[in-house]
């Protein structure tokens, strides 16, 4: 069994033998950050031991249903391997964080449960293994809000699950067709994503519906305008855990199986509809923008200003270019950081304050202000402020977006006004302004809520400052997807 | 010995994560003593002023620029971008003049913020910001500029808001960052057209300067303006100025510092910096002078009639940097950057000593409500004094000479309508400084008790600029006087073209000019000399509101921006994507199941994939609720 069979299988084999043993959620809270720790080593390693290149490295392969040709094959490439090291930061600093939220056993199992699901997702390359992860890493989510949430979370646990289902079904259809298509055109049954590339077969039309199967699923997961409508609910009921989850690691997820998948079964349509996309991200950017501005509820804020990021780093994704692709992964890390941050915090926040609108807070930078000095610093990357890996992605971004088209790029530097129209307006509310609020319960960070956060707070200032340190092992990756996947030519 | 550029911007920047600690620490910890704040904050900036001189040493020595690659900032596609600095006549000379008067300041802060809860906060934010500056004016390359641009922007709105506990600083800490990043957009945009059609792989001054012949001139229009859009935010001119009087919700050795002498001069450094794109599209420079030409007359015209003490100087920079606009409109960078230097001398002068009476009377700011500080504080009176005749343009102190040499520029290169809004620009300036010095330092029956004066940590800043304020001037003497202009000679290269007048004209504009001061002050010592306090004055009319333009924005881009995310929100969100979605969703999911059960050729496989589902779902419900 190889190194990423164990970073996937680890936490649900822990998960399993805590679920049997006698223990309280205390030790299943320790096993928990344990296991996180183990694998941010192993993921360490990977790093180490990636060889700078286009290659998927770390390769498994093993037969999983024969007769329909359903492998479990696994394997990084540049791409997974920086998405890999994001979610093994993050997930030990978020149970730091979470770690008096929750009491309960069942809920430190089932974040064991995502992180398996996390990661399979993360590393298949067979696309009957991805379908198989990607709906199970959901299940132990739907759990978390049903169970953990507050407010009318069945309704939204409801709405979140019909709503991902149906767009995961679309992609199912998409899938099984592929492999259809394939034991026609081959004769054998195939999964795995290096065979189904070479289909031939397909007429334009066919490819089309398979593409709009795929999209219609990671854009609900994203989420794009207009697959957006579960976002509210569910991330203003979800416990922190849950939303922190959804929004920093699942929906980069959405993102990162769009170029994994997408991208090289239909580099055609990619291209060719590349300028829909970056309209649709950019019209996301700023519709989710505006739309956050007036919120009242500061979950329900950061959900529409995650949305709003989502979409600039959707455009990023299709300008087709170095600049746009880079700065596109620059900002899943950036965002994964300070969104996940800025819920973490929320989190701490309502643990103390109890859940409460904008408009009945105020005064916590006085009594808390190690809490103040970190929500600053995501606040920060989230606008782009520059010295933060905000900065870096956006600009990156922008400019890529402006070498596809000038028009769009005009468009996207908006993005410059849309996060510090609204991201600022919170900090005086909730944060800075003396209001008349009882705020007297707000508690400054405990130190190991300081510890678990400096991780993240290093990172952004660490990428902002020198962002060419860390893109030596992507940039392969990238440039094999821009000159022989797309065939654009990495330096168009 | 180029690293010694690296050392200027990082040293600043090392004592800013220094003091930012040693905050936290002392207010969540063990309280530190002020003693330790005071010795890191003035240290580093008494430092950083030697480097600066070294590095000016250096480059007389060598005669040519210094540079200095610190590392690979960023290699992407074709670009590979270096955090990079470059030391040449420009740069250094603006770390002169920028390091002086930030240490100065940082003197006079430590007396005018002692006490302070947030004194190590305030010191670390101003460390930032001088690390910021630094950088902005080092940088070898516009995207170099732009972390430092955005970073004192940041700075800027820390500090307003350094009191953050009150809305209104907030708010006006929010509008300074908002409006200019509006303006940072301009400049973004700017920067993106230049990467696309600059043909710089490098992205420094050195290469773009290169290859900019190449790029078609209607694309460089573009550019010019896009990056000027830039300025008008930094600068504070129109229309993006209306964050600058509400930045003097700040602590005054910030609007001394930030928005007086430094950052707010950072558009004209900018369009020096460039001149050799602003030299190519000169039809832009016109467009530049006129807009800095209107907003020096606009600013005057409002200063005339506002009654608080660091609002009307707000005023005045806006006015004074539309001077400097004039100039490097025309194409005279160097007189342009003749006068940032002499502004910052007296400008931080006015400042400060606007600081030691706010002090004085326990943080009034109603000129009205001061008077007759003369007797009590006569360093200050002297010091205001000599920084009122300067800002005037009386002569031998300093603005007289810049100023002068900004409104021969326009004469001579025959924009005579730039010039006549300029010297009837002058005649305002001189009437509404000496309309506050008269009513804050002459006057009779002030009824304020308790007065005391400052002590000599504030004193003593303000001898050392009424000095600069005073001889500043000398360093670009006209030719006339038969002097040597050190500074004309020193940026000899950022200037277009020469602009010959006869000695006859000089003298005629000259005299043009001590007459517009002259009448000013005249007209101020009629109305305001002998001022009465007892007098109620109530400023009113359009003049006094400012022309409106806070409440036209208000309505034109915050509360329709506010109702349309209503719309958004409430409306369109809730009320159609949601219900429509939903609806086609299920429409689809009918039709999709139908087609997938046709097409696929094997049921049992989908039926073994949901049992299976099904099943591990039940466990894990199972296992997880029991």
């Amino acid at each position: 069994m190889g190194i990423l069979s164990w970073i996937i299988f680890l936490p649900m084999a822990v998960a399993c033998v805590l679920l049997v043993l006698p223990v309280g959620a205390k030790a299943t809270r320790n096993g928990a950050f344990g296991v996180s720790l183990v694998i941010f080593a192993l993921a360490f390693y990977v790093h180490e031991h990636f060889v700078p290149s286009a290659q998927m490295q770390f390769y498994e392969q093993y037969d999983w249903i024969k007769s329909y040709g359903i492998t479990y094959r696994v394997g990084v490439d540049g791409f997974s391997l920086i998405v890999l090291m994001l979610i093994a930061t993050l997930l030990p600093s978020a149970y730091l964080l979470l770690w008096h939220n929750e009491r309960s056993k069942s809920y430190w199992i089932s974040m064991l449960f995502i992180q398996s699901g996390i990661s399979g997702t993360l590393f298949s390359l067979d696309l009957f293994l991805f379908y198989f992860f990607w709906e199970a890493m959901l299940l132990p989510v739907f759990m978390i809000i049903g169970l953990f949430g507050s407010g009318n979370r069945v309704f939204s646990t409801l709405k979140i699950t019909v709503y991902t289902i149906m767009g995961s079904l679309f992609m199912f259809v998409s899938i099984l067709y592929l492999g259809v298509s394939h034991y026609y055109e081959f004769g054998i049954w195939s999964f795995a994503l290096s065979d189904l590339v070479r289909i031939s077969s397909l007429t334009q039309v066919q490819e089309m519906f398979l593409f709009a199967g795929f999209m219609i699923a990671f854009a609900i997961k994203i989420p794009l305008f207009p697959f957006h409508s579960w976002l509210l609910e569910t991330y203003s009921t979800s416990p922190t855990g849950g939303v922190f989850l959804l929004s920093s690691i699942m929906a980069k997820l959405g993102v990162y199986a769009l170029v994994r998948f997408t991208m090289p079964l239909f580099p055609d349509l990619f291209v060719a509809y590349a300028r829909f996309f970056i309209g649709l991200g950019i019209f996301g950017l700023i519709y989710f923008g505006i739309a956050a501005i007036v919120q009242d509820n500061i979950k329900k804020m950061l959900a529409y200003s995650s949305a709003s990021h989502l979409g600039l780093i959707t455009a990023g994704v299709f300008s087709l270019n170095m600049q746009g692709l880079t700065g596109s992964a620059f900002l899943i890390v950036a965002h994964a950081i300070a969104t996940g941050g800025l819920f973490l915090l929320v989190g701490v926040m309502q643990r103390h304050l109890g859940i409460r609108p904008l408009s009945a807070l105020g005064g916590i930078a006085k009594r808390a202000p190690w809490f103040s000095v970190y929500f600053a610093i995501m606040l920060f990357c989230t606008v782009g402020i520059p010295g933060t890996n905000g900065f870096v992605a956006e600009l990156l971004i922008v400019l890529g977006i402006f070498h596809y088209n000038p028009y769009l790029g005009v468009l996207a530097a908006l993005t410059v006004l849309v996060a510090a129209s609204y991201m600022f307006w919170v900090f005086q509310k909730a944060i800075l302004v003396q209001s008349g609020n009882d705020v007297s319960h707000m508690r400054d960070l405990s130190l190991h809520e300081i510890v678990g956060l400096f991780p993240l707070a290093f990172l952004i200032v660490a990428m902002g400052v020198y962002p060419d340190f860390f893109l030596a092992k992507i940039t392969p990756t990238l440039h094999y997807y821009l000159d022989t996947i797309l065939h654009v030519g990495a330096n168009a | 010995m180029s690293i010694v550029l690296a050392w200027i911007v990082l040293l600043p920047l090392c004592s800013f994560v220094l003091l930012g600690a040693m905050y936290l620490f002392s207010i969540t910890q063990r309280r530190i003593e002020q003693r330790y704040f005071t010795f890191v904050a003035l240290f580093s900036p008494a430092v950083v002023f030697v480097l600066g001189l070294a590095a000016l040493r250096e480059l007389m020595l060598r005669g040519h620029a210094l540079h200095y690659r610190a590392y690979v900032w960023l290699h992407v596609g074709d670009y590979r971008i270096d955090m990079g600095f470059l030391g040449d006549k420009l740069s250094l000379f603006m770390v002169f003049f920028i390091t002086l008067v930030s240490g100065l300041i940082h003197l006079y802060a430590t007396s005018y913020m002692n006490k302070d809860e947030g004194y190590g906060k305030f010191f670390a934010y101003f460390h930032l910001f001088t690390a910021c500056m630094l950088l902005l004016v080092l940088a070898d390359g516009p995207l170099m500029l732009f972390i430092g641009w955005e970073g004192v922007g940041l700075c800027s709105y820390l500090l307003i808001g350094f009191y953050y506990q009150n809305n209104a600083n907030v708010v006006a800490g929010n509008k300074a960052f908002i409006v200019n990043r509006v303006g940072d957009l301009g400049f973004l945009i700017g920067l993106a057209m230049l990467f696309f059609y600059g043909q710089s792989h490098d992205f420094s001054y050195e290469t773009l300067a290169l290859h900019i012949g190449a790029v078609p001139s209607e694309i460089l229009t573009g550019i010019a303006v896009a990056l000027f859009v830039g300025a008008m935010g930094k600068s504070a001119q129109i229309p993006l100025y209306v964050w600058l009087p509400d930045a003097m919700a700040g602590p005054t050795p910030v609007s001394a510092l930030i928005h007086a002498a430094t950052m707010v001069t950072a558009g004209v450094y900018m369009v020096a910096r460039f001149h050799f794109l602003y030299d190519l599209v000169p039809h832009v420079g016109i467009f530049i002078a006129y807009i800095g030409a209107l907003s020096a007359f606009f600013a005057a015209l409002i200063a005339t009639k506002q009654s608080d003490i660091k609002k009307i100087l707000a005023y005045s920079t806006m006015s004074q940097l539309g001077y400097m606009f004039v100039s490097v409109g025309l194409g005279a960078y160097d007189s342009a950057l003749f006068h940032v230097f002499t502004h910052a001398f007296f400008k931080a002068l006015l400042f400060m000593g606007a600081g030691a009476v706010i002090v004085a009377l326990h943080h009034e700011q109603d000129i009205f409500k001061m008077g007759e500080m003369r007797r009590v504080m006569p360093v200050t009176y002297a010091t205001m004094l000599i920084a009122t005749l300067a800002i005037s343009g009386i002569p031998p102190f300093a603005g007289f000479f810049s100023k002068d040499e900004i409104l021969s520029v326009a004469f001579g290169s025959g924009h005579y309508e730039l010039w006549l809004i300029g010297t009837v620009t002058a005649v305002l300036s001189s009437y509404y400084m000496f309309r506050l010095f008269f009513v804050v330092f002459e006057g009779t029956h002030a009824s304020h008790s308790e007065v005391h004066d400052v002590d000599w940590v504030m004193k003593a800043p303000l001898i050392v600029l009424a000095v600069g304020a005073t001889f500043a001037g000398f360093l670009g003497l006209p030719e006339l006087f038969g002097g040597k202009h050190l500074i004309g000679e020193w940026l000899a290269s950022w200037r277009r073209e020469a602009f010959h007048l006869s000695h006859v004209v000089e003298e005629i504009l000259i005299a043009l000019n001590v007459v517009a001061a002259l009448l000013g002050i005249a007209i101020a010592y009629r109305k305001f000399r002998f001022y009465d306090r007892r007098v109620a004055y109530k400023p009113e009319g359009i003049v006094y509101r400012k022309f409106y333009v806070d409440e036209l924005y208000d309505v034109l881009f915050v509360q329709s921006i506010q109702r349309l995310s209503r719309f958004i929100a409430e409306t369109m969100d809730k009320k159609l994507v949601d219900r429509v979605v939903m609806g086609m969703s299920r429409g689809f999911v009918a039709a999709g199941t139908r087609i997938a059960w046709v097409q696929n050729a094997s049921v049992r496989l989908y039926a073994f994939i949901m049992i299976a589902g099904i099943g591990a779902a039940s466990c894990y419900l199972l296992a997880v609720l029991r």
